[in-house]
């Protein structure tokens, strides 16, 4: 019984970071990195959600978080674009590099931050009060642009980037809550693309859709990653195995392992990765 | 080594029961192909029918396996080391009814030989049978244990195989031009040969499949490699 009491997942995996964990080899890191992540530990009062990450997001690429609830993956999601100091208590330490620039510089607005880095939640969330137009182009309005026609532009550009644009071409100025669940999450997608981000970070963004909604975007994924950086959480393993190029697991705040999707999910080198992955815990 | 408990039982279920039908197949096709050695051997024409008849059970068997392989890839969507056992197994039956089918064609030539006078020649047949049982044994042990030494340790042993299998024919067909009257029985002796170098070539895809269902490596097509890490 003692022996069994030994191996849970928490310390295997205490003891494996005392040892300290082997770094993937460099074939098996991204080539060209848009996110440079060092030592990030972040804090929300006295509870440390994510311990000493190093991490790097390949460009152009999907990357998937996977790991169970509370193991820091949308925290983890959220300091790529400072979203988490939205937060009260918030205290983060370690480097976050967005292509080789410091993005926690005392110089650096997180307004800015959070235009070349874009976020689509779990939940959709158009802007109850506006319509499907000024929901995709708040964001530029915002900035300041008033330019009808580059407005114009932009909103067929992205409506049509989101795989969108011939589902609602003729309801433009419908309410955004008017649309179907799978439709208003593209909505947001759409937005998100309006102010031609750098990087879009999704946060298990099918989770409350249907199998064809959930097709819809994961198809957009596969087609919007030859133009943008796409970090996602997940739960779903079998989505994280189909839309990503590289994989993290993530347990108890600590990055357990990183590596290209195929290799994660046919022969993972952790013993934590395995069992989470293969429902042996979690 | 013993893998922590799945959080749906009925998967653990399912995958127990998938090997238990591969290892089933494994002893039966272990079973055929002593009894259609034995019958060539001992000219019992008894033990070739029953080879014979058993392929039946073992061809059943295969169905199965692939059935119950596919079911578990439907309901449960299995990955890294469960994926690859499934998988393993269901490419495992294919290769195990391979063998059996082999067995079945050294049993039917055992019939036909046993017609005829014996010839002191099936002792050429001895050595292969025993190279290739043993290929055929250890295949499925590195199986079971997940034992990619023993597996890569097999593959380079199907070299000697057909070495063996070369001699033999050689020397067979030698025979044929000095003895032509029993020309028939040399040749029959000729394919059950060839049906042993192909248990070889199966127990071979079997080791390869061990393989990567314990360490997710391909080795298949590196047998010169494989030969000399081995040897």
């Amino acid at each position: 019984m003692e022996n069994l009491v030994m191996e849970t997942p928490e310390q295997t995996v205490l003891e494996r970071l005392e040892k300290g964990a082997a770094p993937p080899p460099e074939a098996e890191l991204p080539p060209v990195r848009t996110f440079e992540v060092k030592n990030m530990s972040i804090w929300y009062g006295e509870k440390r959600a994510i311990d000493k990450v190093t991490l790097d997001i390949a460009s152009k690429a999907v990357t998937a978080i996977i790991g169970p609830s509370g193991c820091g993956k949308s925290t983890f999601l959220r300091a790529l674009n400072r979203m988490h100091e939205l937060t009260p208590r918030t205290r983060m330490e370690g480097t976050v590099l967005l292509n080789g620039k410091d993005l926690y510089a005392s110089t650096i607005d997180p307004a800015i931050v959070r235009r070349r880095v874009g976020m689509v939640f779990q939940k959709s969330n158009p802007f109850p009060t506006m319509t499907v137009g000024e929901n995709v182009v708040i964001g530029l309005r915002l900035n300041g642009v008033r330019n009808q026609k580059l407005l114009n532009e932009r909103l067929e550009k992205s409506l049509r980037m989101a795989a969108l644009w011939d589902e609602v071409k003729d309801d433009l100025h419908k309410p955004g809550t008017s649309l179907s669940g799978g439709q208003q999450q593209r909505l947001c997608i759409a937005r998100a693309l309006a102010v031609e981000p750098e990087v879009i970070l999704m946060d298990e963004p099918c989770s409350a859709l249907d199998p064809i909604a959930t097709a819809k975007i994961e198809e957009l994924i596969y087609e919007l990653k030859s133009k943008y950086t796409i970090v996602t959480v997940t739960h779903n393993m079998q989505q994280a195995g189909r839309i990503s190029d590289y994989t993290a697991f993530f347990y108890l705040g600590r990055l357990i392992e990183f590596g290209p999707t195929t290799k994660i999910f046919t022969n993972p080198s952790e013993k934590q990765t395995e069992d989470y992955i293969t429902g042996r815990f979690g | 080594m013993i893998a922590p408990k799945h959080i749906l039982g009925t998967f653990d279920e399912s995958l127990a029961a998938l090997r238990n039908n591969v290892l089933m197949m494994a002893g039966l096709t272990e079973r055929s192909l002593e009894r259609a050695i034995k019958g060539l051997f001992d000219r019992n024409d008894e033990l070739c029918a029953a080879t014979i008849a058993d392929d039946e059970e073992i061809d059943q068997l295969e169905k199965q396996i692939d059935k119950d392989g596919v079911d578990i890839l439907l309901r449960f969507q299995p990955v890294a080391s469960d994926l690859r056992r499934v998988v393993s197994a269901m490419k495992l039956s294919s290769n195990l009814e391979r063998i059996a089918d082999q067995a079945t064609t050294i049993a039917r030539r055992g019939r036909k030989l046993n017609r005829h006078p014996p010839l002191a020649e099936v002792e050429l047949i001895k050595p292969m049978y025993e190279h290739a049982m043993s290929m055929f044994k250890d295949s499925m042990d590195a199986f079971v244990r997940e034992d990619v030494k023993l597996g890569c340790e097999v593959v380079g042993r199907d070299e000697k195989l057909d070495d063996l299998n070369q001699d033999a024919s050689h020397k067979l067909v030698e025979r044929m031009a000095q003895d032509p009257d029993q020309l028939r029985g040399y040749l029959n002796l000729i394919f059950v040969g060839r049906c042993l170098e192909r248990v070889g070539d199966h127990a071979t895809n079997i080791a390869e499949d061990a393989v990567y269902a314990a360490n997710a490596e391909d080795i298949r097509h590196q047998s010169q490699t494989i030969a000399a890490t081995t040897s």
